[in-house]
């Protein structure tokens, strides 16, 4: 039974069909599975199975990125109410576009996708001066600081992901807060993401709930 | 052979000294006049004048209407523009902050009485006058499908667009389909005469083959037939899109492709010349270079580039060398390399 719920979710979510993604997480509590299997059996392994897509086929969107970040975080949102026992969280990351940039589509799909893998997000909206990322970071105890761009002067100008590096070497917290980057420059030019001071880049949305996972991970470990 | 004489030759697959030459100097304007980006841009005279000395110094062939591609959301309302000294202004407030909003939106009556297009209007008239009879002079026109996102910002149009009623956003389309076919008007009756056509949901990457099927491509119909596609040059917001070229040029009757630094230009080529045959012999593939990585190039890199295009592009005619919105960060002496690279490499035997 398993297998053909997390094909029709898959389906579903594939065609970007959000009623037929709800349709099979019903029809799944109904048939007796719980909450916490529908997050960690099906909406997860499908994130996980978008990553893997997104590389292996040509076609993958970004309706379809959009639709997978919106469907997950939904169906998380609502599975979450009907946990016996809150979740384990793998940690925290506020989020927001770079100062002067407004573009928000690629920030959209990230927090969607970190919601459904258990990482509390933050979101501090557009046009976010790097001294309010840092500040919030510390507030909310956030591993990561996540910075959008679309524009080649909101990725790589002094007031973005640059002076959040510098803000976070100045005040002694680079080894506690991870800066990661994306959005259309880092795509054209992969290695400006070390320019800029990041510590991680991802090509798309759906990649970066990944990348920021294992950051988060190895930040822990270490 | 003026700039002019040589992009019509390389369409038309004719002799010609060398290939056409597009270099996107926009925003470089301000600094050339000595201006903050918000001076530069409040007067038509500035625009005309910033591009014309860089026409004068670098030697490209184009020349453009389009101050930045914000203001279309001017004609909707939009008051304001976020500027930047190191980059394009933006826009820095939405339209469309819910969707009760699209009730409210109207289309000017006649935009070429609108506020917003008289700086425009001011700067094409000088162009035209100083090198309309000599060099191409270039529009940037949104299409339908995506100037919602420069009116509500391309999350929440996603979002209308995905899981939204579709009378709502049908109304909104129509709203923006008919704003386009008077502007692709306005332009060509001010003298422009190379009209991008800006459609990114006309890609593969944006939506997939079914919904570019059923959504995108009736709406650029609708875009498009009012005034045809004399003009028209095809581009998706520098995403690739060499998977869609055949039905663009079938479907859409439009020849002309600016094609993406992350395709496979010579796909995009071979595609092109293909169907060529369908279309007259009137066709261009525009190589684009990917102007980001132009920032750090060193001047062997870039002439490397410059070189591996042309060489791409020039068996068989009907090319264009290309750059996208250029960075304010590349140094102008990657400009001057790349631009003679482009007149050495792009010399026609």
């Amino acid at each position: 039974m398993l297998d053909r719920i997390i094909k029709d979710y898959n389906d579903a979510v594939f065609e970007t069909d959000k009623d037929a993604a709800f349709e099979v997480v019903n029809n799944a509590l109904a048939n007796g599975l719980t909450a916490e299997d529908v997050v960690f059996k099906v909406v997860i392994p499908a994130v996980e199975e978008m990553m893997s897509d997104i590389t292996r086929d040509p076609d993958a969107n970004l309706a379809q990125h959009f639709m997978t970040a919106q469907i997950a975080a939904e169906v998380t949102e609502k599975m979450l109410l009907k946990f016996a026992h809150p979740p384990e969280i793998i940690g925290r990351v506020v989020i927001g576009t770079a100062a002067g940039d407004l573009h928000s589509l690629g920030k959209r799909i990230v927090m969607g996708c970190l919601k459904a893998l258990m990482v509390e997000v933050l979101d501090l909206g557009v046009n976010v001066p790097a001294e309010k990322f840092v500040a919030e970071a510390l507030n909310y105890g956030a591993d990561v600081i996540a910075i959008s761009a679309m524009m080649v002067h909101t990725a790589t100008g002094e007031n973005g992901a640059r002076k959040v590096r510098a803000l976070l070497k100045e005040q002694g917290l680079e080894d506690k807060i991870k800066i990661v980057v994306g959005g259309a420059p880092y795509r054209f030019d992969n290695e400006l993401y070390k320019t800029v001071g990041a510590d991680g880049w991802a090509a798309d949305g759906i990649a970066a709930g990944k990348m920021i996972v294992d950051l988060i991970r190895a930040g822990k470990a270490s | 052979m003026t700039p002019l004489d040589i992009l019509v030759a390389a369409i038309n697959g004719t002799p010609a000294p060398r290939i056409p030459i597009f270099c996107n100097l926009l925003d470089q304007g301000a600094r050339e006049l000595g201006m903050s980006q918000r001076e530069y841009y409040r007067k038509g005279e500035h625009v005309a004048a910033g591009q014309l000395k860089m026409n004068r110094r670098f030697g490209h062939d184009n020349v453009w209407g389009l101050f930045y591609v914000g203001k279309e959301a001017e004609f909707f309302g939009c008051d304001n523009i976020l500027y930047a000294e190191d980059g394009s202004p933006n826009v820095g407030d939405y339209v469309i902050k819910s969707w009760d909003d699209i009730a409210k939106l109207q289309v000017p009556a006649d935009i070429t009485a609108h506020p917003a297009w008289a700086e425009t209007a001011t700067c094409l008239k000088i162009l035209r006058e100083e090198v309309g009879a000599t060099h191409p002079i270039c529009a940037y026109l949104t299409a339908s499908t995506s100037l919602p996102a420069l009116l509500m910002g391309m999350d929440k149009w996603m979002e209308l667009l995905m899981t939204g009623p579709a009378d709502l956003r049908d109304h909104l389309l129509d709203l923006c389909s008919q704003f386009f076919q008077q502007e692709v008007a306005a332009y060509r009756a001010a003298g422009a005469n190379v009209l991008v056509y800006s459609t990114p949901f006309g890609t593969h990457y944006f939506v997939g083959k079914k919904r570019f099927e059923s959504f995108s491509m009736p709406w650029m119909k609708r875009d498009l037939a009012p005034g045809g596609v004399g003009g028209i040059v095809y581009y998706c917001g520098m995403a690739p899109f060499n998977e869609v070229i055949p039905a663009v040029m079938d479907e859409l009757d439009i020849a002309i492709h600016y094609i993406s630094p992350l395709a496979d230009l010579a796909v995009a080529k071979s595609t092109i010349q293909n169907r060529l045959s369908q279309h007259g012999g009137k066709g261009l593939t525009c190589g684009v270079i990917d102007d980001i990585k132009l920032i750090h190039w060193t001047p062997e890199e870039t002439r490397a580039e410059v070189k591996r295009m042309c060489e791409i592009g020039k068996p068989g005619g009907h090319f264009l060398f290309g750059t996208g919105v250029m960075p304010m960060a590349i140094p102008e002496a990657n400009i001057k390399v790349m631009l003679d690279a482009a007149f050495e490499y792009g010399a026609l035997p």
